[in-house]
């Protein structure tokens, strides 16, 4: 047993000086991290339902800038969307001097982060805003908020559970909608004509169930010229999306867009077509998410379009906490906007972009 | 009587075809494949298809041949898609100071994880499948730790390998080829490897022997840690970009596949060093098919565990 | 006469290509230890398998208190009072005393939760009676090997045992646990549970057994009270040997004669100690000299030439080759200083049934055929022909699998092995078994014939024809420990045997 530890040891302590005379490549032009949505236009695009107000919920008043506010982040931000996710909620709070902040990171772990919830819970947290890691499990935590009265945002995904009873609302994307604006997007890059291949998120999940049916919605609704001839999974990684392309572009030369349903297999495909000798816009590319490097690749020819699934909930969770607060009815789902990028605005944007 | 005459026989023919089967199984499967696509799939037979197939195809066969190395001698290493992860990550580390010493980083972290697995397997005398299973988490870990998230680089040196062209063929198949031969000369003519599938065959009598059996070991999964790393730097290469969290994922399967198909019994004992090329090509060229054809992937998989099983039961039916 | 515990009657079991039990009839009564003894391949384990419900006979009935039975398995033999403990001990080393002890049967308190409390007291209250005063809290696996087995004792009593199956008890026991171990058998005997004691230790079978029945080749060799039989008569039974009626100069090849040189001995190991298996063994081999190792199956003498081979890791004691201390537990630097074994267990530690003939041979003289690493094919391929026409090996050729070979053939390989590495003094273990009688001839001639060459050779074999033929000295071992050394005129069967079945503390 000692012998083990012992070579554990012995491996951590290459990786720690592995680390640290490590010296990557200079990232001279690389655009800083995103700055803070300020800019950015968020508001509530869709209001359906029945309403939820402050005395059908049945909580009591409590003040925003002084009460304590916890925030459970599911993933670790490793990928630019947790990483905008976590620091519009705080850059949203740091502006409207909310000053017990509590941010909590569940590094993508359900049990892990259950206990945050029930932590913050336990330091008299007034408002949980909290991005699933799961829809289901969450039983144990809803009851506990229920008792104290305490209301819960969730953001990006949604429970499964009673709105209004169990949780006051959710805030999130319309994936459906997102496929939809992304086929709006090819239609006009392709002016309506032409084969189209699709790279599929990951199979059994929802965002790939949406962003897939409103892509072909739209197309079968608005191009009948567009046939959809392909649709294979990249599992939203850049290395996947990569070798279905060479695989795509080889044996079906006739394409002429490609549907990416995450930035990552967009890139994975303008890298493969750079690989295949292709000039940019040789092949039209659409994508969904709006990170930094893919509106970079607007800007350099290779994406037409990138539909942004925008993940800067800062203001639009703390102005419904507010409504709610002042007596306003809030609607048990509450849309974000999410915005484009074009050829047209990309170069102005990149800015903006996470 | 007559009966009791007659049922060796047939269990004979069984037997015989089983052994064909392991022996041939993996040509005849690839050269049925490619006779399939060659009829049914449009713009097949061009140089590009075949350029494509064999530029995926390499990291797989590079940590095949790792991994056949390890199945020669009655192991497993697991570990080989998170040290693809960890040299990928190592590579961007360590690109500040230039390519060479980014891959050389790269290849000394990836045997210095065969070095880890080796030392639990050979001399604490771990059992390799739990040896190498700790080492997957733990150095997908490490990677995820080191470069957390998606990081692209431009190194141009780099870049050239992942899609560079000498005489027509890619960089990356000529280093896969050039190490297949290596591997084939280790096994064939040199006294490591000859001690390597002895010890594979019969660990007691290796050491009866007085062959350095536990040098032997830890030595295979150095090499088998090293040929993983320069996959993964391959494949870094070719995305031009590192990311650890999906680099190398389940290509263990993949290699475990390859070997198993391949006619490498997982008993060990024996190490296929040609058949091993074309069980990864034949994985390969099954995926390549279901994408052309746009039919789901995940039967890949569905195909793979069948193929696992039909290799494991026709090794199993000769030695019964 | 009384009732039978358990009768087995006509029981013949096979398997391919041998018949491990024939015709054999066992009756244990109530109350009785019976010794069951014989060598390798006997078939004792199979009998006791088949007793137990692992197997079941192809032929024969088994009798349980008179009524005809059938085992489908080893649960059903429990059920009906067999239990088996074995050399190695099948309990959970890492929960406790305790729990092992019993486990499955935990008295529980009214909530349906083990009561520990009881379950304390119940385990001590047991193990007391065994003659154990520990923590039964305790691990498992952090007591004695003694205790561990006496533990899987009690347990096996407990489960109302009428039959104790119980084979090598006392392969790890120490002389004080031993004791403790009888004292239970003598109580057990008294409360009338009766026990098959499977052991090679002569003084314990005559301390503790009434009966004894002897197998030999899958068949009753003797049956009756032992102490009717005399120490010297168990041996011969055992060893398939009549002393009434041995034959002289019998169908061995070997001369009998050899050239031996009266020089400084080859191989020299001293005191060698591999507790418990050895105690202070010391043997020598001069050149051109047969030396052959006697004594029963577990008396040592595969572990004598395993020592010497640097395949044991000896406790004490040194091994020179001409001179030269050789460093232990390596037998690699055992085979560079000139000594190397033929293994007795050919297939699971002689041969390599993946690799050809050819790959078989060189196997051990791999560094001395190799440049810089790299196998030179000529070389081998000359060395391999040389060994495989002197041996007269019969393959198609010599990239044939050496398990498609015949036993015969299989075995020369391993000796052409040992020979490749230009070995003085080779160790034999069993060479001649489970080869046929063409090949066995071979082998013995090849014997004498390297002795002639110069070669020191340490013989082992059950065989006691093969052992008075072929040696010029016989070293006799019992329990770990040299009992006597035979030379010249005293190496006969009659010797050989009086010197196993004489009784112990000769070790002095």
């Amino acid at each position: 047993m000692s012998r083990i530890s012992g070579l554990a040891a012995i491996a951590l302590a290459a990786l720690l000086a592995t680390a640290a005379c490590a010296k990557s490549e200079d990232s001279g032009d690389t655009p800083a991290p995103a700055g803070s949505a300020g800019q950015q236009v968020v508001q509530s695009a869709g209001a359906t339902g029945p309403t939820c107000t402050l005395q059908s919920f049945g909580g009591q008043r409590f003040d925003l800038k002084k009460d304590v506010v916890g925030f459970s982040q599911s993933e670790k931000e490793a990928n630019p969307f947790r990483i905008a996710e976590t620091k519009s909620i705080k850059d949203e709070a740091a502006k409207l001097g909310i000053a017990n902040l509590r941010v909590t990171n569940a590094q993508s772990q359900f049990a892990k982060q259950i206990s945050d919830v029930q932590q913050l819970i336990a330091q008299g947290a007034k408002l949980l805003v909290i991005a699933p890691l799961n829809s289901d499990g969450w039983e144990p935590v809803l009851k506990q908020a229920a008792e104290k009265k305490i209301p819960i945002i969730t953001i990006d995904r949604k429970i499964n559970a009673q709105p209004c009873t169990d949780y006051l609302t959710f805030i999130g994307s319309d994936f459906y909608e997102q496929g939809k604006r992304a086929a709006d997007q090819m239609i006009q890059a392709l002016g309506g004509q032409g084969e189209v291949a699709i790279l599929l998120g990951a199979p059994g999940n929802n965002v790939t169930t949406d962003r897939t049916k409103g892509f072909k919605d739209r197309i079968q609704e608005k191009a009948p010229g567009i046939t959809i001839s392909f649709e294979q999974t990249g599992e939203f990684t850049r290395e996947k999306g990569q070798q279905v392309t060479e695989q795509l572009i080889q044996s079906r030369p006739g394409t002429k867009g490609v549907y990416a349903e995450n930035d990552e297999m967009a890139l994975g495909a303008v890298t493969a077509l750079k690989g295949a000798g292709k000039s940019p816009g040789q092949v039209k590319i659409v994508s969904v998410d709006g990170t930094r490097a893919a509106v970079q690749g607007i800007v350099d020819g290779w994406l037409s379009a990138v539909v942004e699934s925008n993940p800067r909930f800062g203001p639009l969770a703390f102005s419904t906490t507010q409504k709610f607060l002042d007596g306003e009815g809030i609607p048990a789902t509450v849309i974000i906007s999410d915005q484009e990028y074009t050829t047209a605005n990309a170069k102005e944007s990149l800015g903006n972009a996470y | 009587m007559a009966e009791l005459a007659a049922a060796p026989r047939v269990w004979g023919g069984r037997a015989r075809l089983l052994t064909w089967l392991q022996e041939y199984g993996v040509y005849a499967s690839v050269l049925a494949l490619l006779l399939f696509n060659v009829v049914f799939t449009p713009h097949f037979l061009e140089v590009a298809n075949f350029r494509t197939q064999l530029i995926q195809v390499a990291p797989v066969v590079i940590t095949s041949l790792g991994m056949a190395l390890v199945i020669g001698t009655e192991g497993i290493d697991l570990s080989v898609g998170a040290v693809m992860a960890l040299a990928s990550a190592m590579v961007v580390l360590y690109l500040g100071y230039g390519a060479p010493v980014a891959i050389v980083a790269a290849l000394i972290a990836g045997a210095a994880a065969g070095a880890a697995g080796g030392a639990l397997v050979a001399y604490v005398g771990v059992q390799p499948i739990v040896a190498t299973l700790a080492l997957l988490v733990g150095i997908r870990g490490m990677a995820n730790v080191l470069v957390p998230q998606l990081t692209e680089f431009r190194n141009p040196t780099l870049i050239t390998l992942g899609s560079r062209s000498v005489l027509g063929l890619p960089l990356v198949v000529i280093v896969a080829a050039v190490l297949t031969v290596l591997v084939a000369f280790l096994i064939k003519r040199t006294t490591f490897g000859r001690q390597l599938v002895a010890v594979g065959g019969n660990r007691a009598a290796s050491r009866l022997s007085g062959l350095p059996v536990r040098r032997v070991l830890i030595t295979v999964y150095i090499i088998s840690g090293l040929l993983a790393a320069v996959a993964g730097v391959l494949a870094t290469s070719r995305l031009q970009a590192s990311d650890p969290t999906s680099l190398g994922l389940l290509m263990e399967l993949s290699a475990i596949t390859a070997v198993v198909v391949g006619g490498t019994p997982l008993t060990g004992g024996r190490v296929r060093v040609l058949g091993t090329v074309m069980g990864a090509l034949l994985i390969q060229l099954l995926q390549a098919t279901l994408i052309k054809h746009n039919l789901p992937q995940s039967w890949t998989q569905m195909v793979q565990a069948v193929i696992i099983l039909a290799a494991v039961y026709a090794a199993r039916g000769r030695r019964a | 006469m009384a009732t039978a515990v358990l009768e087995a009657r006509g029981i013949s079991k096979g398997f391919p290509g041998v018949l491990a039990l024939d015709d054999v009839s066992f009756r244990l009564d109530a109350g009785q230890v019976h010794a069951l003894v014989g060598e390798n391949g006997a078939g004792k384990s199979t009998l006791i398998k088949v007793l137990t419900g692992v197997y079941r006979p192809d032929r024969g009935t088994l009798l349980l208190r008179d009524e005809p039975v059938t085992f489908d398995n080893p649960l059903a033999a429990q059920r009906a009072g067999i239990s088996t403990i074995y050399q190695e001990v099948n309990l959970v080393p890492q929960m406790s005393l305790a729990h092992n002890l019993l486990l499955g049967r935990e008295p529980r308190s009214r909530l349906g939760v083990t009561d520990t409390t009881q379950l304390y007291a119940e385990a001590e209250r047991v193990m007391t009676r065994y003659g154990i005063r520990t923590d039964v809290r305790r691990p498992l696996r952090s007591l004695g090997m003694g205790t561990q087995q006496m533990v899987a004792l009690a347990r096996a009593v407990s489960i109302e045992a009428r039959l104790v199956v119980m084979d090598e008890p006392t392969s790890a026991l120490e002389p004080r646990e031993v004791d403790t171990l009888f004292g239970v058998i003598a109580d057990l005997r008294s409360e009338g549970i009766s026990v098959i004691y499977v052991s090679h230790r002569l003084d314990e079978l005559y301390r503790i057994c009434d009966r004894v029945t002897v197998l030999r080749d899958g068949r009753v060799a003797h049956d009756g009270p032992l102490d009717e039989l005399a120490r010297v008569e168990l041996v011969a039974l055992m060893l398939g040997r009549d002393p009434a009626e041995i034959r002289r100069d019998g169908a061995t090849k070997f001369t009998g004669e050899h050239t031996t040189t009266v020089g400084e001995p080859l191989v020299q190991a001293r005191s060698v100690s591999c507790r418990p298996v050895l105690r202070d063994v010391s043997v020598q081999v001069r050149p051109g000299e047969v030396v052959g190792l006697g004594g029963l199956l577990g008396a040592g003498r595969s572990e004598t030439a395993k020592a010497i081979a640097g395949a044991l890791p000896v406790d004490a004691g040194t091994v020179t080759v001409a001179g030269q201390q050789v460093r232990r537990g390596s037998p690699a630097a055992a085979i560079r200083a000139g000594v190397s074994l033929v293994p007795e267990d050919r297939k699971a530690e002689g041969i390599v049934p993946t690799l050809s003939v050819r790959d078989n041979i060189a196997l051990a003289a791999l560094p001395q055929l190799s440049r810089s690493g790299v196998v030179s094919d000529a070389r081998i391929d000359r060395i391999v022909d040389s060994f495989m026409r002197r041996l007269r090996i019969k393959a198609a050729s010599p990239h044939q699998k050496v398990s498609e070979l015949s036993g015969g053939n299989q075995q020369k390989v391993l000796l052409a092995r040992s020979l490749a590495t230009g070995a003085k003094v080779l160790l034999l273990d069993e060479p001649t078994r489970g080869i046929d009688v063409g090949a066995k001839a071979e082998v013995q001639a090849l014997i004498d014939e390297l002795a002639a060459e110069g070669l020191g050779v340490l013989l082992i074999s059950s065989d006691l024809e093969e052992l008075v033929e072929g040696a010029d000295r016989v070293v006799v071992l019992r329990d770990g420990a040299v009992a006597g050394e035979l030379s010249g005129d005293q190496v006969t069967e009659e010797a050989i045997m009086a010197t196993i079945a004489a009784t112990g503390e000769t070790d002095g």
